[in-house]
């Protein structure tokens, strides 16, 4: 079990490792040998969170480290996804160090979390989903809006080197941060508003879990302002122009607030989604 | 058989004698019916472009590299003896090796150029359509296109624009994109200012406006290149409304000053705006540079990318070179695979000849048998003839040492007694034009 356990957080490294040689070298068969490796690593990685959905019998999300499992692998499938279809490799080497890094923490801790009775509704599982999937998009625009304000820094100074020749044009990234901010964005106000159904029917339930649902608590808290965060982003883009740099640096602060609210949050503050 | 490479390129001719040498000018056709028509080479092809004019010839003498030499003289009634200094001669591997560097664009006048592969494509098609390349030539060609493939795919080679014009291009595909949409203002209607809109035209943008102090000469520059002009009183619109400004005035103070093009600039938002400056002196004020959506380069910016990028092609030259290296190598053992051909031609005819005869003098006795018979018995007999073949010949085309195949050779020359004539029958066909002599 360990070793299966192990194997995607391997793989990642190697194809994080594959995506920064070829990035750095542009030779196109270790190009190819990253996206092979990262799509041996998806698909161990599916082969163990169907495992334990088999084990289990219901899908393991319970957790903020089963949750970080999933967002790794949605954050993959999405990668992978905008690679096939753009075929630039570029943001290979920033999306894969960060799955490597968040693929340690399920890997240490590989067993399935039993599931409370509060959190058997199908709500329960459109909310977790929705939301890992907006956060993968944030993850994506994050890392676009990073490689944004690198390369406009470059042509900015007239220092053309290293990401003027690896990266596609600042109208690319733009476009692509807008689209992966759009899907960030219709997700995270799916994924809040179906929460919120859903808690408003466990209102009732003995679990303390149920009653410490409120903006008071930081978890729900955090969500809300980095919703009012990304609404900001994918609205001012189209009303008062804030796109290139501006667009960068809002993902950039969004997707901060998002990890934060992920990890530290989600492990030691919270008390409504400490499951 | 050997490979020969002979000619002159740009690295061993002036201008004045290549020009003379200029084999494209009447068709490649004509001259390689009077290369073949001399009875030299087995195989041929010619590459003529303004920088070289080569033959490329598998022929059985070793001095058939003279004789090209002489027939580029004689073709041109260029004397031999003005000729002869400038020409190079290539054999064997390093005639491959020289073909490789020049598809790569590693002989090239700009090294990493892209257009040299689709001339040395060309030469071939137009040889290999009047039938005078034959199994080598389409070896060595074809390596030689996945040579030149090989260094743009892997090497830096061909990357980094190598013009003024094309490293402002460059710039602006970095910035927008696609070019198509946008729209482009030039500032001055000079020589200069004409040039680039020339390029910029051929990447379809939008719009082209041109703006002078002069409304004549811009309606003039606008007319030529399908762009609008405008009077000099409408700049702040224009500007407004541009993506991509090249300023190329002969105006002695700023046109573009940091507050004009700040106010410009509001109602753009985030639209950014590359400002190519290549008047001098200067017409935009470098304080523009500083806005927060403007990109500005001016001409010596330009010049130092170009140069830039003209030392990183110098650098990937060693990887380059290792690429043509190995596929040279590759060719090499293949071509002498081929030294055995004659050997392996020659055996299995006399095995037929064996056949033959033998059925010849059993003639009178299979004269009885019925037709469909006699079929089998030929075909049987062929067939027995390929099955003792099969094992021996593939051995043969196996071996890449030359000292090895000399021995196989002369082994089989006497345990089978064949012939030197029978040996030394060429591999290919002789082609059509050849017969002409």
């Amino acid at each position: 079990m360990t070793i299966i356990a192990w194997l995607p957080v391997l793989l990642y490294g190697l194809a994080a490792a594959a995506y920064i040689a070829h990035f750095a070298q542009r030779e196109p068969r270790v190009g190819r040998a990253a996206t092979a490796l990262l799509g041996a690593g998806v698909l161990a990685h599916t082969f163990l969170i169907g495992m334990q959905t088999v084990t289990a019998g219901y899908a393991p999300l319970v957790g903020t480290t089963a949750a970080v499992s999933a967002f790794v692998w949605l954050l993959g499938l999405a990668y992978l996804y905008i690679e096939l279809s753009t075929e630039e490799r570029a943001m290979g080497a920033f999306v894969t160090v960060l799955m490597a890094a968040l693929a340690i923490l399920p890997a240490l801790n590989p067993g399935v979390e039993s599931r409370p009775p509060l959190l058997r509704s199908p709500l329960f599982t459109i909310h977790v989903l929705s939301l890992l999937f907006a956060y993968a998009s944030f993850a994506l625009a994050f890392v676009l809006g990073i490689t944004y304000v690198l390369l406009f820094k470059e042509i900015k100074a007239k220092h053309l080197g290293f990401f003027y020749a690896r990266l596609p044009s600042l109208q690319v990234l733009d476009m692509m941060n807008a689209r992966a901010i759009g899907v960030g964005w219709a997700l995270l106000t799916a994924g809040v508003i179906v929460g919120a159904v859903w808690a408003t029917q466990v209102h009732a339930s003995p679990d303390p879990h149920a009653r410490a649902m409120s903006v008071a608590d930081p978890k729900i808290l955090l969500a809300v302002l980095s919703w009012a965060m990304y609404s900001f982003a994918f609205f001012a883009r189209g009303a008062i122009g804030w796109s290139g740099r501006r667009a960068a640096w809002l993902s950039a602060i969004g997707f901060v607030i998002v990890l934060l609210n992920f990890l530290p949050v989600g492990y030691f503050l919270t008390r409504s989604h400490n499951f | 058989m050997r490979l020969f490479a002979v000619g002159v390129t740009h690295r061993t001719a002036p201008v004045e004698l290549r020009e003379c040498i200029d084999f494209a000018r009447a068709g490649l056709e004509p001259a390689l019916s009077a290369l073949t028509s001399r009875g030299v080479a087995q195989e041929v092809v010619v590459l003529s472009t303004c920088n070289r004019a080569e033959i490329y010839a598998v022929a059985d003498d070793d001095r058939a590299g003279e004789a090209f030499g002489r027939f580029i003289s004689d073709y041109h009634r260029v004397p031999w003896d003005r000729l002869a200094p400038h020409v190079f001669e290539h054999r064997g591997p390093d005639a491959a090796g020289h073909l490789f560097r020049v598809a790569a664009g590693l002989d090239s006048l700009v090294v990493g150029e892209p257009q040299i592969l689709g001339q040395v494509k060309e030469a071939f098609a137009t040889a290999n359509g009047l039938q005078h390349a034959g199994a080598v030539m389409h070896r060595l060609f074809d390596t030689a296109f996945s040579v030149g493939k090989r260094v743009r795919s892997e090497t830096g080679l061909g990357e980094g624009a190598v013009s003024v014009s094309y490293a402002a291009i460059a710039l602006a595909r970095k910035i927008f994109g696609d070019l198509t949409g946008l729209e482009v203002l030039i500032l001055g209607a000079g020589e200069m200012a004409k040039l680039t809109g020339v390029h910029l035209q051929a990447q379809r943008v939008k719009q082209l406006t041109i703006v002078s102090r002069t409304i004549s000469s811009s309606d003039a520059l606008a007319r030529q290149l399908g762009g609008r002009a405008l009077p000099w009183a409408q700049l702040a619109d224009a500007l407004s409304s541009a993506d991509i400004v090249i300023s190329a005035t002969g105006a002695s103070e700023p046109v573009l000053t940091r507050a004009g093009v700040e106010d410009t600039m509001r109602p753009r938002r985030s639209r950014p705006l590359f400002v190519i400056d290549i008047a001098v002196p200067r017409d935009v004020e470098p304080g523009v540079g500083d806005l927060d959506q403007v990109f500005l380069y001016n001409i010596d910016d330009l010049r130092s990318i170009v140069k830039e990028n003209l030392a990183r092609r110098t650098a990937e030259l060693d990887r380059a070179e290792r690429i043509v290296a190995e596929e040279v190598a590759r060719f090499a053992t293949w071509m002498q695979s081929r030294d055995i051909i004659p050997t392996v031609i020659a055996l299995r005819r006399r095995f037929d000849a064996v056949r033959r005869a033998e059925l010849n003098r059993l003639e009178p006795k299979l004269a009885g048998l019925p037709p469909e018979a006699r079929a089998r018995v030929d075909e049987i007999t062929h067939l027995i003839v390929e099955k003792l073949l099969l094992t021996p010949t593939e051995q043969l085309k196996g071996l890449t040492d030359e000292a090895m195949m000399v021995t196989y050779a002369d082994a089989l020359n006497r345990l089978f007694g064949l012939s030197s004539e029978e040996a030394r029958t060429p591999a290919i066909e002789p082609r059509r034009g050849q017969k002409a002599s």
